[in-house]
């Protein structure tokens, strides 16, 4: 640079943005965007245009037919009953263990805890299995009630067993998010109140129970969208008339390109979208309800009828969340099952069958998962390292981008990637994409990185920008700090984060079951799915839900010890 | 060192990605409907064959597997669609989606031409018939002790009152074997009959179920009493020491589950290869494991079978199945049963246990001496109601071919069965509500 | 990259040459110059905001200018980045990095510049010793204490032997204590090392103490730059007299003009003070007098008179709020402790004759 005479600069030489853009970072993020475009924007494009566009351009008529349709308006009344059902009798699960959780201070609380979460490791079309068992028309307890009370009540069957499945397996959703917004409530705004003079009810009603709804609401809308998605559940309870099941016949075995399946697909996207736009809003109305000032409300001791009554409840939620588990478990070991309190005779053949003479399912599931988790972290690094720190255009974009998936279900999801991804020839084999299993951990990629990217942002958000300056100053290189600062403070979270996408991958259903073709491709979920439909299969089945649920349980276990403790199972 | 760990990385990477993928010289894509037990034995029994050959699985049912060989024509992507139903098999003959081979003679000796008086092959030579299934009826007999239900012999005992919510059966539309089934009666019975017979036995159902299989896994289980199901089914069932049995009733079909070449397929050897084996005797023998449960093609293996295993040559099936027929109607009597059975089931079961409940109150008051006739009108007009023929015989032929080329055509019909059967069965739950006030004396 | 040899790196000559730069529409520096020699302490001083932490970042290279040069040894190096640049940084919270042991945060920068391991040992330890760490080598921050963490921090940044020192408010977040005896430490480091150390604090007393030199900033703008003794005994206005001290401004109007000094007449006082450049009669003027630089007296004998309003005793000294007829409110400090004083009594103040300063006042 020319020394000049000037002794202060002209101000037109003032404002001169000369690193505004980093070439390596618009690298990187050129090549997330592509990776995101295809994985993410390309399928749900693709549904919306097969929704939307027709020969003669854009057209309603799909949709509009929809409405038109009544197996299609019977289907969408069954899958907002069911999800409307699922989050009532949730609430009504998860409120009581959630209020003595939150309140109470009590020996053998985190065992509590954890024993309530566990119907979070149970995928719930696996679960549905084991459901079956005991509350199914055949089901241990509904013998139980015949022989004995002479009562016939089947609890697991079509739309109610949807609901019970669904109930008891995403009820630790509320529990969890209610009991951390109880313990959580700035204890001095109820003191106030009681200075105030609201006591006892009074005190529950106008103070602590508006200040946990925004809380119980974004938990209970989060088991309602998960709900309404869900097609493993009643594909496995056999109940048909459901927007899931619905987009799922048409696309399979009407034709591909059936304009219904799609405009089936646009009706649950849009239904998932407006829930979780809620809930974000939700959310965000929640921090300011529970600003923390440090003191947390000192637990009370369990001592009255009261609380002794919410802990009975309590543990009998606990039970009955152990039922599909145990349904399950035993169902694995057993010879024949007819119509029986218990198995009439036990075998570990089935897991033999999984382990040693059809070991695919489970070597495919590691495969899938482990390399969808591994892509899944590394793009989610990436995204996360933009987002804070990247000198890029619009780095909002690619996290928007990326974190979309998160209201998109399953089913559209797999339907979006069918459409797209079958027209792609791989170069040099002349197959189409979705023949090579390369296709699973695409798919569970795109489905998984909202989790992955949140985290690993939330922890690339930990780190100050100082820690990075100061090994720069240190002589280290944009790179170099990356690797020695930035990735090893951040692996942490994104390692936690990949264990979840793992897991979760792992019992990924909805969407597997419509990219499927080769047997020798199946992950675990569509195994299960497939010994289902064979009569000697069901043992197997079970076996492989079995293995499920352990390779669930273990991950989440990983994934908190690592990634600190807060619960994040979603699917 | 960095350098060195990247060169491991790509070629680990290099190494993974052709796993399954590539293609291989010395192999075949079998598409098919069967269950895992059956693929996979005969997997494991092709490859020990056919030393350097492998086998790979696309697992579909029936109609799923032709929609996807109808969107791939021309570049298929599979060699061999292996299933139960023969007029999938005709359906992609007619369609120009097969490609003929007739396997070598020493393969086809003792094989005969026809088993209960249907061909065994294709006439023309597009798919051969390597296994044959009758249609028939399996019960849980704990369940049925239990429910102290008497044990069904032909078609029309699953029409009692006493067999209301017990049985289960599939639904054509997704499952191959139960639309063989539905034709079988259709066929057997004639239209005219057929149809109120299957409606009303659906009256009776408990559930249809989105597979085939989950008959046979609900009637194991003890959810449901008794099933309708392929026979091999029964047959597995009964081998792996359930408490199960199975029968074939009067008017019932004998017919080939098939093989056949799929036009254009990339591995033509391999296809061949895999036809040749089902029909040797090592892959004819397969058949009669337990857990499979088939009925061989080659007549003279039968000295070989296990005790009690049914001999389809010494049986003689109540109806001649045209295949032609089937196929030539396949969309119409599909999409007619989801619209008027499947999807329309609630208000079907509804419809029946008010009739059940009308009859039973027109017996209590004929027991009391009271003139029943004006319920029993009712109740007669409420019967044919709820035994919905949507349309007759004639229209049916007529308007099949439409139902199958165009699809809103067919969507059209689709609403207009539908309309159709929501009449009907509330006016059949309305009319026998009426029967059973006027039988109370009220 | 420049080859870094191992040996002693002589401290460099920084000069900043017109550095401008602004965030959005707002100028956080703005045609800023200095020179720092070699080995010398230069502080930036001046409240929040006022672009000395920019300053520094632009030195390290953290930030770059919209306009302006950094030159090291008259080398310019504006657009070298940080890790080419051979500084040592201590940041305001240490930036330590918490998955690294004590050992590891310091040896970081010697492993980016490829120092052999037997040497990269000896020279850590003997940072860790030079800031009496030794033995923590196996910690993490977190076990470590405040003051602890803060040596870490300078160890690391003297470590690599840098051309450069730089300090972002480093005692900040230190207990007062700690802060002196880190203080008297870091002056005595520096001034071992004889390197060159560019210093950024708000704390007045600080930069009093441990600087050669101290440039004080002002909304981005260099204000002076001087000895403390000079910027002490001269500022060159009111921020920097009021900034750097204390004092109390009291409007008044020149009165006479002598050579090298006027006299001013503020409220009923009149005093005379040395003044550069001009001042005409009439013309108004700030008079500034240090709080010390008042002496009290109880009554009312002296230039000004005032109600005492409030007292503090510390101890060894006693300070005095004292407000005078018109409403202004003075400060007086180094007060005798064993003056009698109370809230509400009159007093009569006088200024130390050649401690009161003029500036110019705008009306």
């Amino acid at each position: 640079m020319e020394p000049r005479a000037v002794t202060a600069p002209s101000p037109a030489a003032l404002w001169r943005p000369r690193w505004r853009y980093e070439p390596a970072h618009l690298a990187l993020y050129a090549a997330l965007l592509l990776v995101v475009g295809v994985l993410v924007v390309l399928p749900i494009a693709s549904v919306l245009r097969g929704a939307l566009v027709d020969s003669g351009g854009f057209t309603l008529a799909h949709v509009v037919r929809f409405f038109y349709t009544p197996l299609y308006l019977e289907s969408l009344r069954n899958s907002l009953y069911a999800g409307l059902g699922a989050t009532l009798l949730a609430s009504l699960l998860a409120l009581p263990p959630a209020f003595l959780l939150g309140r109470y201070q009590f020996r053998g609380q985190a065992l509590l805890v954890t024993w309530l979460t566990v119907p979070l490791v149970i995928p719930p079309f696996v679960g549905a299995i084991g459901l079956n068992q005991a509350l199914g028309r055949a089901g241990a307890l509904t013998l139980f009630l015949e022989d004995r009370l002479g009562v016939q009540f089947v609890a697991a069957e079509g739309l109610r067993g949807v609901i019970l499945a669904h109930a008891l397996h995403y009820f630790p959703f509320i529990l969890l998010t209610v009991t951390n917004a109880l313990a959580n409530v700035d204890p001095s705004l109820e003191e106030a109140a009681t200075v105030a003079g609201a006591r006892g009810v009074r005190l529950l009603w106008r103070v602590t129970l508006p200040l946990v709804a925004p809380a119980y609401a974004a938990g209970a809308i989060l088991v309602f969208v998960r709900s309404t998605d869900d097609l493993g559940t009643p594909l496995i309870l056999n109940v048909k008339n459901m927007l899931g099941p619905q987009a799922y016949f048409r696309i399979t075995t009407i034709a591909r390109e059936d304009p219904d399946g799609y405009a089936i697909s646009i009706v649950m996207l849009a239904l998932a979208l407006v829930a979780v736009l809620l809930a974000t809003r939700l959310g965000q109305r929640r921090e300011v309800a529970t600003l923390q000032t440090g003191a947390r409300a000192a637990g009370r001791p369990l001592r009255g009828w009261g609380p002794r009554l919410l802990l009975a409840l309590s543990v009998l939620v606990g039970f009955l969340g152990l039922l599909p588990h145990l349904g399950v478990v035993l169902m694995s070991v057993s010879r024949v099952w007819s119509l029986t309190y218990l198995p009439t005779g036990y075998t570990l053949d089935h897991y033999a069958e999984i382990l040693f003479r059809a070991p695919q399912f489970v070597v495919n599931t590691l495969l899938y998962s482990a390399t969808a988790a591994g892509v899944a972290v590394a793009v989610a690094v990436g995204i996360a390292y933009l987002q804070h720190r990247g000198r890029v255009p619009a780095p909002g974009l690619l996290d928007f981008a990326a974190t979309a998936p998160i209201a998109v279900p399953g089913v559209v999801l797999g339907i979006g990637f069918l459409r797209v991804f079958d027209r792609w020839t791989v170069p040099w084999l002349g197959v189409p994409l979705t023949a090579l299993w390369l296709i699973f951990p695409m798919l569970y990629v795109a489905r998984r990185l909202p989790y992955a990217v949140r985290a690993t942002s939330a922890a690339m958000a930990q780190v100050h920008p100082t820690l990075e300056e100061a090994a720069a100053v240190c002589g280290a290189r944009r790179w170099r700090t990356f690797r020695r600062v930035v990735l090893p403070l951040v692996l942490g979270g994104a390692v936690a984060a990949g264990v979840l996408v793992f897991v979760t991958a792992a019992v990924e259903f909805d969407a597997t079951v419509l990219l499927i073709s080769r047997v020798e491709q199946s992950p675990l979920s569509y195994g299960i799915y497939l010994y289902a439909q064979s009569p000697r299969g069901r043992g197997a089945a079970a076996a492989l839900g079995t293995v499920a649920v352990v390779l669930v349980a273990a991950g989440t276990y990983l994934a908190n010890r690592i990634g600190g403790r807060r619960p994040a199972l979603t699917w | 060192m960095k350098v060195r760990r990247t060169i491991l990385f790509l070629s680990a990477l290099a190494l993974l990605l052709p796993a399954g993928a590539l293609a291989q010289a010395n192999r075949v894509v079998v598409l098919t409907s069967f269950p895992r037990e059956l693929f996979e034995a005969y997997k494991a029994a092709f490859e020990r064959a056919n030393p350097g050959w492998s086998m790979v699985v696309v697992s579909k049912p029936t109609t799923a597997g032709i929609t996807q060989i109808r969107e791939r024509a021309g570049r298929p992507d599979v060699d061999v669609f292996w299933a139960s139903s023969v007029d999938a098999f005709v359906y992609l003959k007619q369609n120009n989606l097969l490609e003929r081979y007739t396997p070598p003679a020493e393969l086809r000796r003792g094989i005969p031409d026809r088993v209960a008086g249907f061909p065994i092959n294709d006439p023309d030579g597009y798919f051969v018939g390597f296994a044959v299934s009758g249609y028939g009826i399996m019960w849980n007999t704990v369940y049925l002790e239990r429910r102290r239900l008497p044990e069904p012999k032909e078609w029309e005992d699953l029409l009692q009152p006493v067999y209301f919510g017990h049985i289960i059966m599939s639904t054509p539309a997704r499952s191959g074997t139960t639309h063989l089934t539905v034709e079988t009666i259709l066929q057997g019975y004639g239209w005219d009959r057929g149809w109120p017979l299957l409606v009303q036995m659906a009256g009776n159902m408990g559930a249809l179920t989105e597979r085939s299989f989950g008959v046979p896994e609900a009637v194991i289980a003890g959810q449901y009493g008794i099933g309708i199901v392929i026979d091999f089914f029964g047959l597995s069932a009964i081998a792996s020491g359930q408490p199960v049995r199975f029968i074939y009733p009067k008017v019932t079909s004998l017919v080939p589950a098939n093989v056949g070449i799929v036009r254009g397929a990339p591995n033509p050897e391999g296809a061949r290869r895999f036809v040749n084996f089902l029909l040797s005797d090592d892959g004819q023998k397969l058949l009669f494991r337990p857990e499979i449960g088939r009925l061989p093609v080659r007549a003279s293996l039968y000295a070989q079978a296990p005790k009690g295993f049914p001999n389809p040559f010494r049986m003689t099936a109540g109806v001649q199945f045209d295949a032609n027929l089937s196929a030539a109607r396949y969309q119409l009597v599909t999409r007619m049963f989801d619209q008027v059975i499947t999807f329309r089931h609630a208000e079907l079961r509804r419809a029946w246990e008010a009739i059940y409940a009308a009859e039973r109150a027109v017996e209590e008051a004929r027991r009391q001496g009271r003139d029943v006739a004006q319920a029993e009108r009712l109740l007669r007009q409420a019967k044919a109601s709820a035994r919905l023929v949507p349309v007759s015989e004639a229209t049916a032929m007529e308007i099949a071919e439409q139902v199958d080329r165009d699809p809103t055509y067919r969507a059209a019909k689709e609403r207009e069965w539908e309309a159709l059967a929501r009449e009907a069965y509330s006016r059949a739950l309305q009319l026998a509500g009426q029967a059973a006030q006027l039988a109370r004396g009220r | 990259m420049e080859t870094v040899s191992t040996e002693r790196v002589l401290a460099v000559e920084v000069e900043l040459d017109r550095l401008t730069k602004r965030f959005g529409a707002t100028a956080a520096v703005y045609g800023l110059s200095l020179s720092v020699g070699r080995g010398e302490f230069c502080t930036l001083l001046g409240p929040s905001g006022c672009g000395k932490t920019t300053t520094l970042r632009i030195v390290a290279g953290l930030v770059e200018p919209d306009d302006g040069r950094v030159l090291f040894d008259g080398k310019d190096v504006t657009r070298l980045p940080p890790w080419d640049r051979n500084l040592g940084m201590v940041f305001q919270n240490y930036a330590l990095w918490p998955h690294m042991t004590v050992f590891d945060n310091v040896a970081f920068g010697l492993v980016e510049r490829r120092v052999p391991k037997a040497e990269v040992r000896r020279r850590v330890a003997e940072a860790l010793d030079k800031v009496g760490l030794t033995g923590m080598e196996g910690r993490f921050p977190s076990q470590l204490s405040g003051g602890q963490q803060q040596r870490v921090a300078l160890a690391r940044a003297l470590v690599v032997r840098p051309g450069l020192l730089l300090l972002d408010e480093p005692f900040s977040n230190l207990d007062a204590k700690l802060r002196v005896q880190m203080r008297a430490e870091l002056a005595r480091l520096q001034r071992d090392l004889g390197i060159t150390t560019l210093y950024v604090t708000h704390d007045q007393e600080e930069a009093l103490v441990l600087s050669d030199r101290i440039a004080v900033l002002d909304s981005g703008r260099l204000v002076q730059a001087g000895t403390p003794r000079e910027l002490y005994e001269n500022p060159r206005d009111v921020f920097v007299a009021d900034f750097l001290g204390g004092a109390n401004l009291l409007p008044g109007m020149v009165v006479r003009r002598g050579a090298a000094e006027v006299e001013v007449q503020a409220g009923e006082a009149r005093v005379a003070a040395p003044v550069e450049g001009e001042a005409a009669p009439g013309q108004p003027v700030w008079l500034s007098v240090r709080p010390e630089h008042l002496e009290l007296s109880v009554g009312d004998a002296g230039d000004l008179r005032g109600t005492v309003l409030a007292t503090d005793y510390l101890g060894w000294t006693l300070q005095a709020e004292v407000a005078l007829a018109d409403g202004t409110r003075l400060q007086v400090r180094g007060l005798d402790p064993s003056t009698p004083l109370r809230p509400g009594q009159t007093v009569g103040l006088r200024v130390r004759s050649g401690r009161a300063r003029v500036f110019p006042r705008r009306n």
